[in-house]
This record gives structure tokens, C-alpha cells and sequence, in this order.
């Protein structure tokens, strides 16, 4: 086997041995084998040495290298001598070391800035504003509270004895004009009609028909045959009684109740308008 | 790294039929089958996809990991796949002129693109405010590789960061697990390799340059910055000066 290098005598001690050994010549395998590693060996020592012949420039020493940068960092050299042999390390390096490292290294890259968002992420506090809120809440529902049923109570009370009411106010107005001339029959026309309006007519029908259900008032025909009405004196009628009680259906539609004004010639309501509902509450 | 070839290897079938199909998307289409496509979508949809794109690479280089282009496709440009070229060309423009980055493709084989400054650094505001150590360390490292020459025995890297109190055996103030943060992370975001040196027993690994180095640094204002530190000239070192100058030209 023989091993020939490309580079020139001036070659090392290792080498030479090398090359020796090589030309000599084998005869076992196991050998073989022996001169391949030693190949392998040979070849990266040669390419470190060659490397190093053929740099025209400085070598690059990791170790000045290193020592070099500590300085740069800062290093604080203690007073002792370091002990190379146990590797223990002379002085220390300051907190910002390699911060300070990192920013003249940065020069170096073309790094991109990494993305984040300027203002930070959207942080959203609800516990605060929630325990006002709910305190503030608290005091209003109670007031509301309170006041809830007393409202609730008037209302229930317009709707119901809203139509009691205004049948207690009209018994009133005929017991009144009873009373102003009793023997006068009241012309049931002209009690419930209200010649400036159709729909309060329709509802003075109505609600004289609950007086007269009640047997507070009475409808009867005079000589005539116009019916007239009056209220029912104390005693006269038994409640509930086998009364003369009779039924009928009354109606009455825009034009009878324009013909009716004309006929009778009513000029103004007998039963008076009732005060709006928002006086009433 | 192994690890990762492992699972990819498990799924390789599907997963290269997708990349075959990917390829044939990509270079197989002519010009007018391009122009037909294109009219499929409105303008305004485009311009939608553009930003887009450009959001989630800029999410993606939060990391730095660089970004592959099978993840943009299958995540962001999905039916727009058709389409790919011009909207990456309007990515491209859109990152130089609004943020001054630019969009480069270090693995054309295998479609991966990273971001970097296309302004010089200015020197008042630090351009990585996440973890500016690690950059120290990074350079230290590229360093060492690119003075000897392009390739470095990991026992002298691990040797020089030892006399700089960094011990991979130990756990560092700064930078926790060292080991961890040179062979993994580093590599995976392409700053180095960590490859192993074939015929040795026991098994020894070697670090070279990874392809994000090669671009996102300036070789010339390394050796700038270690000639600083040598109190020698940069041109003292006439190999690497050399390097770093025919490196400086070419981008």
C-alpha cells in the first residue's frame, strides 16, 4: 500500500511515521483493517495541518477568541492567578454580559423584528364595574319593589270598578233629577243620549243596564209608549223577589241615535262626561 | 431532528403524494390556465388572501421557524392554490414596501421562506426584543464556524463556551438548557447544523452554517466585529476576508 500526500516535505514527525509504516507491506486483514483507521487518522491530521500551512493569514484561536469576548463583556478579573488545570474559572461575568454582547452582535443580522402587538392584548375587567352595578342595582329594585303593588292596585281597581264607578255616578245624576222633580218621568232617551257623542251614549246604555239589572233603576213605558226611567225608591222592589222582571235588548246604531236627537230635539247630555281617566288616578 | 424524520417517515406516503401534487399545481399549469383561474376570483377577494398570508408569516417568524410552503397553501391559500404565485408575489412587495422585510426562499427544493430586515439595523432599537441573549450566543457559535473555515467539531464549540461560563452540562442564568437551545432550536430555525461527522465512533457531531445564517448575515460585519475584538484588521485573516467579501457581493 502506498500512501502519497499532495504537500511538500515539510512534513511532520506524525506523518513521517505514517508513511513509513504504509509502505511496508501487509499480510493479514486484521492489518488491513489496522491501516484503514490509521488512514482515516492520517487524513484529518493532514487536513489540519495542511490548513493551517496554507492560511496566509492569522490562524483563529477559539481560546483568544474567548478571552477576548470576556473582556468585551465585562469580565471582573478577581486577583487570583487562574488554575488552568481543574478548569476553574477565573472572575465573573456581570448580569447585562451578554445583553451587551447581544447588541453589538445584532449589527451583524438582518433580523426581522418579531410581531407583536403594540398596545398588548385586549384585557377586559368586569370585576369592578360588575360589583357597582350590582350594588346600584340592589337599591333600585327594592324602591321598585314597593312601589310595584300600590301601582298594580290602582290598576286593577280602574279596570274593575272603572264600569262600577261610572255606573254609581249615573244612578247619582238620575237619583238627582229625580229628586230635582219627581213627578216628572225621565225619558230614558234622553237620560242615556249624548247627542255630541255616539260612543258615550253606548256607554250610558251600558252601564244603566247595570242599574237595572241591580234593580236600582227601573224602565217602564209611560202612556206614550216611550220608555222612560227612574230609580227604584227603597222598598218597592224586593231583591230578587218575583219582581215584574223583563228583558230586553236594547241597540242602537248611529243613524236611530241621530234620529233620535232630532226627534227629541236633545240639545245636551243629561248624564254628564266623565273627568278623564288620568284625573281619576 | 431524528425524531422529527421518524414521525415523517411514518406518514411519508400520503404526505408525498400531497407534495407531488403540490408540484404538479405549481409547475405544470400554463400561463393561460393561470390567467383562467385568476378571473375565477375577484380582486378584492385577492387582496383579502394577500394580507392574509402575509398575517400568518408574520406570526410564523414570531418564532423564527421558517415557514414551509405546504402550511401556507393547505392553511391560509387553500382554493386559492391555483393562484399561488401571484398572490406570493403580492405578499413579497407588500413585506418590503409596508414593512421593509423581505420574504426569501432558503430551501427552493423543499419551499421554505423566512423573513428578514431589508433595512440596516440602526443600532438605537434593538431589533429582537424577545430573548437579545440568545443572539450573542448565536454569533459566538457562527463564529467560531465561519473563522475555521465553514465547519467546527462540536467539542470546540462546546470548549470555547465553556471558558464564556456556558456549559451544555449545566443550566445557564440566561439561556436554561444550552444543549437543548444550540443542537434543537437553533437548528430548527435554520441558524445552524448540527450534523453528524460519518465513520466515528464514538458518535461526534460537527456545526456548519444553517441556511437562515447564510442569509440573514453579513459575513463581512462578523469579521468586522472579531478583527474589533482581536484588535487586528479584518484583512489579517485573508480566507475569510476573502469569504466574506465574495458573500457581501452576492446579496
Amino acid at each position: 500500500m502506498i500512501f502519497q500526500t499532495s504537500y511538500s516535505a515539510n512534513i511532520d514527525h506524525d506523518m513521517r511515521w505514517f508513511y513509513v509504516h504504509l509502505l511496508l507491506s501487509v499480510k493479514q486483514a486484521r492489518e488491513a483493517a489496522l491501516d484503514a483507521q490509521l488512514l482515516v487518522l492520517a487524513t484529518d491530521l493532514g487536513k489540519e495541518k495542511a490548513s493551517q500551512l496554507h492560511a496566509e493569514g492569522s490562524a483563529f484561536d477559539p481560546s483568544a477568541f474567548a478571552e477576548h469576548l470576556l473582556s468585551f463583556m465585562g469580565l471582573n478579573r478577581l486577583e487570583e492567578e487562574d488554575d488552568d488545570q481543574d478548569g476553574h474559572l477565573n472572575g465573573y461575568l456581570p448580569q447585562d454580559a451578554w445583553q451587551k454582547l447581544a447588541k453589538r452582535s445584532e449589527v451583524c443580522f438582518k433580523m426581522a423584528p418579531s410581531f407583536h402587538y403594540m398596545l398588548g392584548s385586549f384585557l377586559a375587567e368586569p370585576p369592578p364595574p360588575r360589583q357597582r352595578v350590582e350594588r346600584q342595582r340592589k337599591a333600585p329594585s327594592k324602591e321598585a319593589k314597593r312601589i310595584m303593588p300600590t301601582q298594580l292596585k290602582k290598576m286593577e281597581e280602574s279596570q274593575q270598578e272603572a264600569t262600577e264607578k261610572e255606573v254609581e255616578r249615573i244612578l247619582a245624576c238620575l237619583q238627582k233629577y229625580f229628586a230635582d222633580d219627581p213627578e216628572e218621568p225621565i225619558s230614558y232617551y234622553e237620560f242615556v243620549i249624548d247627542p255630541s257623542s255616539f260612543s258615550r251614549t253606548v256607554e250610558n246604555i251600558f252601564h244603566t243596564s247595570f242599574l237595572i239589572r241591580d234593580g236600582l233603576a227601573k224602565i217602564y213605558l209611560d202612556k206614550e209608549g216611550l220608555p222612560c226611567i227612574g230609580p227604584v225608591e227603597e222598598g218597592e222592589i224586593e231583591t230578587g223577589g218575583a219582581a215584574d222582571r223583563n228583558q230586553c235588548v236594547i241597540s242602537i246604531s248611529q243613524a236611530s241615535w241621530k234620529e233620535i236627537i232630532e226627534a227629541f230635539d236633545i240639545k245636551e247630555a243629561l248624564i254628564p262626561a266623565p273627568k278623564t281617566l288620568s284625573q281619576e288616578s | 431532528m431524528s425524531q422529527r424524520k421518524k414521525t415523517s417517515a411514518s406518514q411519508s406516503k400520503p404526505q408525498r403524494t400531497n407534495e407531488n401534487e403540490d408540484e404538479m399545481t405549481f409547475s405544470q399549469m400554463t400561463s393561460s390556465q393561470v390567467q383562467r383561474a385568476r378571473e375565477n376570483f375577484a380582486s378584492v377577494q385577492i387582496d383579502r388572501k394577500v394580507a392574509e398570508v402575509v398575517q400568518f408569516i408574520l406570526v410564523k417568524d414570531q418564532k423564527k421557524i421558517p415557514v414551509r410552503r405546504a402550511d401556507i397553501v393547505k392553511h391560509v391559500m387553500k382554493e386559492y392554490k391555483v393562484i399561488y404565485l401571484e398572490v406570493m408575489n403580492r405578499v413579497r412587495r407588500t413585506f418590503e414596501q409596508v414593512f421593509g422585510l423581505k420574504l426569501e426562499e432558503i430551501d427552493t427544493k423543499n419551499h421554505i421562506y423566512i423573513l428578514i430586515n431589508k433595512l440596516e439595523a440602526g443600532g438605537t432599537v434593538s431589533m429582537c426584543p424577545g430573548n437579545p441573549g440568545k443572539t450573542g450566543l448565536l454569533f459566538v457559535i457562527l463564529s467560531i464556524i465561519f473563522m475555521k473555515g465553514g465547519v467546527a467539531k462540536e467539542n470546540l464549540v462546546w470548549n470555547t463556551l465553556k471558558k464564556l461560563r456556558v456549559d451544555p452540562r449545566e443550566k445557564h442564568d440566561e439561556f436554561c438548557d444550552v444543549k437543548k437551545l444550540v443542537t434543537d432550536e437553533f437548528v430548527r430555525q435554520k441558524y445552524l447544523e448540527y450534523v453528524r461527522i460519518p465513520h466515528t465512533e464514538p458518535v461526534e457531531f460537527e456545526f456548519r452554517w444553517g441556511l437562515r445564517a447564510d442569509i440573514e448575515l453579513s459575513k463581512l460585519k462578523l469579521l468586522e466585529f472579531v478583527a474589533e475584538l482581536h484588535d487586528q484588521d479584518p484583512q489579517s485573516w485573508t480566507q475569510q476576508f476573502r469569504e466574506a467579501s465574495a458573500s457581501e457581493s452576492r446579496t
